[in-house]
């Protein structure tokens, strides 16, 4: 921390004071957004809260002028956890930081028109940063982590005052994506369930008129719920709305998107192509592509093995592991075309001791009763269409179109 | 990173030994008596502890007897009127807010480990039907964890007696199927139902005081029941997705036995392949691991028989004899069972029972408690593993 001394203190202090005030004043939404933005750690902020620290009774200052004590409350918990996050108390910043959040939300109320929105994000971003940094301080210190959850609480509170029929309801979305990020963050993923009826389904909410950057990390959240719970055709749609909509420039967001799109549609039957993949630099996707394309199941085991670690976090391995089938279908399909090159006349008949000895190449090593218990699904299923004659223990292809396409849709269904 | 469990409706700070560090919630009052925590903060209300020294606390025995209502294994020489310290066990009731329970109502944790005891040893009782042993041993352990719950206690023994209610919650699960009665159904709701509640806290009680990398005994064996229990995606015993759920286990728990058993099991279950269910299960699975897959045996089983039905070539009807072998089951049973999904059977021309097959009768098994035997299953294994 550099030396400063009273003078120069109690000048950045009120300068600092100035400009809070006429920000709100002449509703500077852009100058108010820099004055909150902790962790931006500008040289401005962090300069003034070594002032704080140094000056000590920035109260008195506060007090001393109609102009500042108007906004009292709100300055006096801004600077208390300023004053903390410079010294690393970050339990401490986040307390202030959420009064100070409380008495800013009220004085928002009182604002008519939406001018200080953008301001109001800031609030809610850095209140989930600050968040999760003390937790990360009280676990370090052997306690148990709860302002992550006590920042979920305020976020839902301010969305509450955005929901209403005035200008300010087009920040519901943003608060809404904080709040997911806290969700997900926290493990309580169950709790989104109550913010998405409230979008969906409110009447004072026009989906389309939500800034398009709010709508696509929307898309991106709900669409990860739906691949939670493995409704794939809904996973898709809004994740491939997110992807339509996401600024292209976006390569990180772009990925993340693509990095849950991908299994949803190869569950669809639908392939990414490889430069896709390489672009993005998604290459955990690579092997289960190519173990798709080729029928290879002993690849595609691998493929999740290899990255099992990540796959199991993001949560996509069940889905991943559910692939299985259709890499059965692309196996048999090889078979068929192979006997169809060397005996036309038979080829639509699939002995399951060929089978048997095709997976024995891939070294997979399965008994008849096996195979027949997964042609039997196969076919079930529709992946395969044809019948088994289990006495003669053969599958007997139909003519036409014995593996038919998914064509977008999940697997049994 | 921090991974816990959170939402669960019991509380699990800690009480530790004075060798477990461990942690508190900071905005919860903690157990003054054994405070090791160097920390100087403020004394808050601690939670109760109790001081009651027998299985039920002494006036709610005498307002029992009054009352008569005194459960079969708690009157004395069959008297409902008169019971003692010996056989009363404290009944579950909702307290309506810690400030109104006493400490000598509650009990502390080697009472409560004699009465679990207790409890448990009643399970093979002959006297009486199994539902009103189970009834009665249901409604007292849900007070032993009520007691447990209100003094915040959670370390090592306490995990072992949430373990052993857990295992009393499965292997009720099992029994009660052989039980007849218009109450069994609710009863099996009711079982399956604190069967979560008990999962629930254990699980928080496991996160709670985890060293790094430290996974307990048979904590495996137990967080693989929440697997089998959520094989289903739509049947959501206990809410959480398993995807979700798979985010927060530790390495340690995902690599272990029991956990990659389960794995294999659903990837067999989710791909309809039910011969390596059926054999996996057979060749792996623990007592309480094959008690909770019962209901997913018999899902695959009529799943395969529906298959079977649906692609097999007609002018070569399905062995019953190749049928039980697929399914592990005994040739009666499969009987049964084609006759439980509207299918019939037939003898053939030279005496063998088949299945013929693109019956259009199929339908799917009522949800009744029927099991058949999994045959194969390595008999001795499970029980050696009974303890």
């Amino acid at each position: 921390m550099a030396y400063v001394s009273m003078g120069e203190a109690h000048r950045r202090i009120t300068e600092y004071l100035n400009r809070f005030c006429d920000a709100v004043s002449y509703q500077d939404s852009s100058m108010l957004c820099r004055l909150l933005s902790f962790s931006s750690n500008s040289p401005s902020l962090l300069s003034l809260a070594d002032a704080l620290n140094v000056f000590q009774d920035a109260s008195s200052l506060i007090r001393q002028s109609d102009k500042f004590s108007e906004y009292g409350e709100i300055l006096a918990h801004l600077f208390r956890s300023l004053q903390s996050y410079r010294v690393g108390n970050l339990v401490e910043a986040y307390l202030a930081f959420e009064k100070f959040a409380n008495a800013f939300v009220q004085e928002f109320r009182n604002w008519e028109s939406a001018w200080a929105l953008e301001a109001l994000y800031v609030v809610c971003y850095e209140i989930r940063i600050l968040a999760e940094k003390a937790d990360k301080e009280l676990t370090s210190n052997g306690k148990s982590p709860e302002k992550l959850k006590a920042a979920g609480s305020l976020l839902m509170k301010v969305f509450g005052v955005l929901a209403g029929k005035g200008p300010k309801r087009v920040g519901a979305l943003y608060v809404t994506c904080q709040l997911f990020k806290t969700y997900f963050k926290l493990g309580t993923v169950n709790l989104c369930r109550s913010v998405i009826r409230s979008i969906e389904t409110a009447r004072i909410f026009d989906f389309e008129e939500f800034p398009r950057r709010d709508k696509v990390t929307y898309m991106y959240y709900t669409g990860r719920l739906e691949v939670f719970n493995e409704n794939f055709p809904a996973a898709d749609t809004k994740l491939s709305y997110a992807l339509q909509h996401c600024n292209p420039k976006r390569e990180r967001n772009i990925r993340m998107i693509l990095k849950y799109l991908i299994p949803v549609k190869l569950s669809l039957g639908i392939i990414p192509k490889d430069e896709l993949l390489q672009k993005y630099n998604l290459h955990e996707y690579m092997n289960v592509v190519q173990a798709l394309r080729k029928g290879d199941l002993r690849l595609l085991r691998h493929a999740l093995q290899e990255h099992e670690d990540r796959f199991l976090r993001s949560g996509v391995y069940l889905v991943l592991e559910k692939l299985e089938l259709q890499v059965y279908q692309r196996l048999m399909k090889k078979i068929y075309i192979i006997q169809k090159l060397s005996d036309p006349a038979r080829a639509h008949q699939l002995k399951l001791e060929v089978i048997a000895k095709a997976l024995r190449w891939l070294e997979i090593d399965m008994d008849l009763d096996e195979v027949e218990c997964i042609m039997t699904i196969l076919i079930y299923k529709n992946l395969v269409k044809g019948y088994l004659a289990h006495k003669s223990k053969v599958v007997v292809l139909s003519k036409q179109d014995p593996f038919p396409k998914l064509n977008g849709k999940p697997v049994g269904s | 990173m921090n991974r816990r469990s959170r939402g669960s409706s019991s509380s699990s700070g800690s009480v530790g030994g004075a060798s477990d560090s461990y942690r508190r919630r900071s905005d919860v009052p903690r157990n003054r008596s054994n405070d090791n925590n160097k920390g100087g903060d403020s004394a808050d209300v601690s939670f109760i502890v109790g001081t009651c020294s027998s299985m039920c606390p002494e006036r709610e025995r005498v307002t029992r007897e009054r009352l008569r209502d005194l459960s079969v294994f708690e009157r004395l020489h069959g008297n409902p009127t008169e019971s003692s310290s010996d056989l009363a066990v404290k009944k579950f009731c909702r307290t309506l807010s810690a400030a109104d329970v006493q400490a000598s109502d509650v009990r502390p944790l080697p009472v409560l480990e004699e009465t679990l005891r207790y409890l448990l040893s009643l399970m093979d009782s002959r006297e009486h039907p199994f539902e009103v042993v189970h009834d009665f041993i249901f409604d007292r352990t849900r007070s032993i964890r009520q007691d447990l719950s209100i003094q915040n206690l959670a370390n090592e023994r306490v995990i072992h007696l949430y373990e052993e209610i857990v295992k009393f919650h499965v292997i009720s699960r099992q029994r009660l199927q052989s039980c007849s009665g218009a109450s069994i159904s609710s009863m099996h709701h009711l079982n399956m139902e604190q069967l979560a509640k008990t999962l629930t806290t254990l699980y928080n009680i496991y996160d709670v005081n985890r060293k790094p990398d430290y996974i307990y005994e048979n904590e495996a064996e137990f967080r693989s029941l929440y697997v089998l229990l959520h094989l289903n995606t739509s049947s959501g015993v206990m809410g959480e997705p398993l995807s979700l759920w798979f985010r927060k286990l530790t390495s340690n728990l995902i690599k272990s036995k029991e956990m990659c058993f389960v794995r294999k099991l659903l990837r067999s279950y989710r791909n309809g392949n039910y011969r390596s269910f059926l054999r996996t299960t057979a060749s792996e699975a623990t007592y309480l691991q094959y008690c909770i897959s019962e209901p997913h045996i018999r899902e695959m089983r009529s799943f395969a028989v529906e298959c079977i039905n649906n692609v097999c070539y007609k002018l070569q009807p399905y062995p019953l004899l190749r049928l039980s072998q697929n399914l592990m089951m005994k040739e009666m049973d499969v009987e049964s069972l084609c006759h439980e999904c509207g299918l019939e059977i037939r003898t053939d021309s030279d005496g063998s029972i088949v299945l013929p097959t693109k019956q259009t009768n199929f339908c799917s098994p009522k949800e009744g408690f029927k099991n058949y035997d999994l045959i194969g299953i390595e008999v001795e294994r499970l029980l050696c593993e009974d303890t």
